[in-house]
């Protein structure tokens, strides 16, 4: 059992208690049997525009803390290798959510920065110190910094347990000193024990890079003697916040009371409602299997799970926790090149009947110009071309060997070392689609369509997931930096100046 | 029957970036029976639909309750190739979904 016994609070304490003072001015019981009432949200996700409504009528019900999860894998490797943001204000999202905790003087909960490393993390703070300083609120905020350094990595696969793969579809081997040395960026997904370690402190809220999402959603109730399993089964069903619901979506917000045996989930928006249906294929939702979940410290067991309507809402029961040793998943990029595309349409019905054999006599002269041939057989240049109208989507899997439509656009894309090799064979393949010839070709003065000038477009460095394992961890705290900070943070601005000349 | 007319959703996405799962609902007992009996929704239909090992596919699952069906298999080319096509995995079902629902019991019956 990883159930964290907050410590006593020290100087960090401005508000009475942690215990949270209801909305009716009710004071709650401090016995195991309190309700714990979580107000879930996603806070990558701009709010839909009756959100007022919603958190006025979830705070009447009750809450205890208001959690949201802003960190993902799920775009890729390239935020987590070059530290920019999909979407640089998440602030925005939790302004709302944010009042409504301060007003009622509950904590917040959030995971920033979706790849979550300190630069994501950083970006997000400043966000969050403008909104403070708009609103004249000055909360004092636990920050966790889930980002791990590449020396205490380092020192973790020289000393400590294999660090192994966590995926068998990533073809990764046990971690290695060199793995350690190419990675860009290295994230781990922490678990409910940081928050706790800061929820512990009387804060007015905690943020964290990088974060196993139901660990956030888990950390107050398990502080509060729910057990693990509930924690973790309503974890789940709130991550994605009104996805849950029927119409699922997550600009919306979902509520639940959780308690020793359950929890009930209720919608707080009147266009919305949880459903049996709707939970349980919510439970489905990005999940490889549909009842077992691997966390951290253990696997959550939804086989035996039990969803029943109410008056009011639906009771979830029946989720175990199956204890295992402690990891945490590491996620970390490395660096694969630059890329480069051109874009081609073609409308010549002659060219499409032979789509493919023209691009493919167009990389195969890429590949073998002697300018680029010994970079390909090095590794340091690779050309795809993608045919949208034939096979784009789905590559080799395509069962369509034509293009059957009228028209069809043509990506060329290059991965090479760097950008101008990259850039140059781009190039290079335009010219020979553009002018190329080709069996009873009409079209002698150019073959495709050119929608963008310039024709190369340098895209971006191109990132790979060479860390994707599972750090065995004695003390689930230990690696992370932690702190408490007063926002907006007196220093932000001046950091940013320092940050722009760098 | 085609899967992709059995079914009223059909959710591709990936499970972790080297997973990808797709969801199955299904409006009615009836369909969810055709689906749940055929050779399609089992590891060596799914495996067949993508052409890939039967060690790929990492479960077939149903849940009668809402009447639904969850297919895994490790991805073929995942946000980690650098020519990956579809970084979050929404758009992978054709393959599963263009296939034909035949009932497992009648497999090997001499016609």
């Amino acid at each position: 059992m990883n159930l964290f016994q907050p410590e006593p609070r020290g100087a960090h304490a401005p508000r009475p208690t942690l215990r949270s003072v209801g909305p009716q001015g009710e004071v709650e019981k401090g016995s195991m049997s309190s309700p714990v009432r979580i107000l879930g949200f996603v806070n990558h996700i701009a709010p839909v525009p009756d959100i007022e409504d919603e958190i006025r009528q979830a705070f009447e019900w009750g809450v205890d803390v208001v959690v949201a999860q802003g960190t993902g894998s799920d775009w890729g490797p390239y935020w987590l290798g070059s530290g920019e943001q999909v979407s640089a204000n998440q602030a925005a999202n939790v302004e709302p959510y944010v009042r409504a905790a301060l007003q009622h003087g509950v904590p917040f909960v959030f995971s920033l920065g979706i790849a979550g490393a300190d630069v994501h993390l950083e970006t997000c703070l400043r966000g969050f110190d403008e909104m403070c300083e708009r609103n004249g609120w000055s909360p004092e905020v636990g920050v966790v910094r889930s980002e791990i350094g590449k020396d205490y990595l380092a020192a973790a696969v020289a000393d400590g347990p294999p660090v192994v793969p966590c995926s068998e579809g990533a073809g990764h081997q046990p971690l290695t000193l060199a793995d350690v040395a190419d990675v860009e960026r290295v994230v781990a997904l922490i678990g409910p024990e940081p928050v706790q370690e800061l929820l512990g402190r009387g804060v007015d809220g905690v943020l964290t890079g990088r974060a196993l999402d139901i660990g956030l959603f888990m950390a107050l109730p398990m502080m509060r003697g729910i057990p693990t399993a509930v924690a973790a089964h309503a974890g789940k069903l709130l991550e994605c916040g009104g996805l849950a619901l029927e119409p699922g979506d997550s600009g919306r917000s979902v509520w639940a009371s959780l308690d020793e045996t359950g929890f009930e989930v209720r919608s707080p928006s009147r266009h919305a409602r949880a459903s049996v249906r709707s939970l349980v294929s919510h439970t489905f939702y990005e999940r490889a299997h549909p009842t077992l979940e691997e966390n951290p410290g253990g696997t959550l067991d939804l086989s035996q799970a039990t969803y029943q309507e109410t008056a009011t809402g639906i009771r979830c029961e029946g989720a175990r926790w199956h204890e295992a040793p402690y990891t945490l998943l590491l996620e970390g990029a490395r660096r694969e090149g630059f890329r480069a595309v051109t874009l081609l349409g073609v409308r010549e019905p002659e060219l499409l009947r032979q789509a493919r054999t023209w691009t493919e006599a167009a990389e195969r002269e890429v590949r073998s110009a002697p300018r680029f041939a010994a970079h390909v057989a090095a590794g340091r240049l690779r050309i795809s071309t993608r045919i949208f109208g034939l096979d784009a989507v789905l590559g080799e899997l395509e069962p369509n060997e034509k293009v059957t439509g009228h028209e069809a656009g043509v990506l060329v894309d290059v991965v090479a070392a760097d950008e101008e090799l990259a850039r140059e064979a781009a190039y290079f393949a335009f010219i020979r689609l553009f002018i190329g010839p080709y069996p009873g070709r009409k079209t002698t003065a150019g073959n495709a369509a050119a929608p963008i000038m310039p024709v190369v477009i340098p895209v971006s460095a191109v990132y790979t997931f060479s860390i994707y394992h599972l750090l065995p961890l004695a003390d689930p705290v230990e690696p992370f930096r932690l702190g408490v900070e007063r926002f907006p943070r007196a220093g932000a601005v001046r950091e940013e100046a320092a940050d722009a000349a760098v | 029957m085609r899967l992709y007319e059995c079914a009223d959703i059909i959710r591709s996405k990936n499970a972790g970036p080297f997973t990808l799962t797709i969801d199955l609902f299904f409006g009615d007992e009836e369909r969810y029976s055709i689906a749940k009996g055929s050779t399609l929704l089992t590891v060596a239909g799914v495996a067949q639909a993508y052409g890939v090992e039967e060690s790929r596919v990492k479960g077939v699952y149903f849940d009668d309750r809402i009447r639904a069906a969850k297919v895994s298999l490790l991805r073929w080319s995942s946000s980690t190739d650098p020519f990956c096509a579809d970084m979050f995995g929404a758009h992978l079902h054709t393959p599963l979904a263009d296939g034909e629902l035949v009932p497992a019991r009648s497999e090997g019956v001499p016609e």
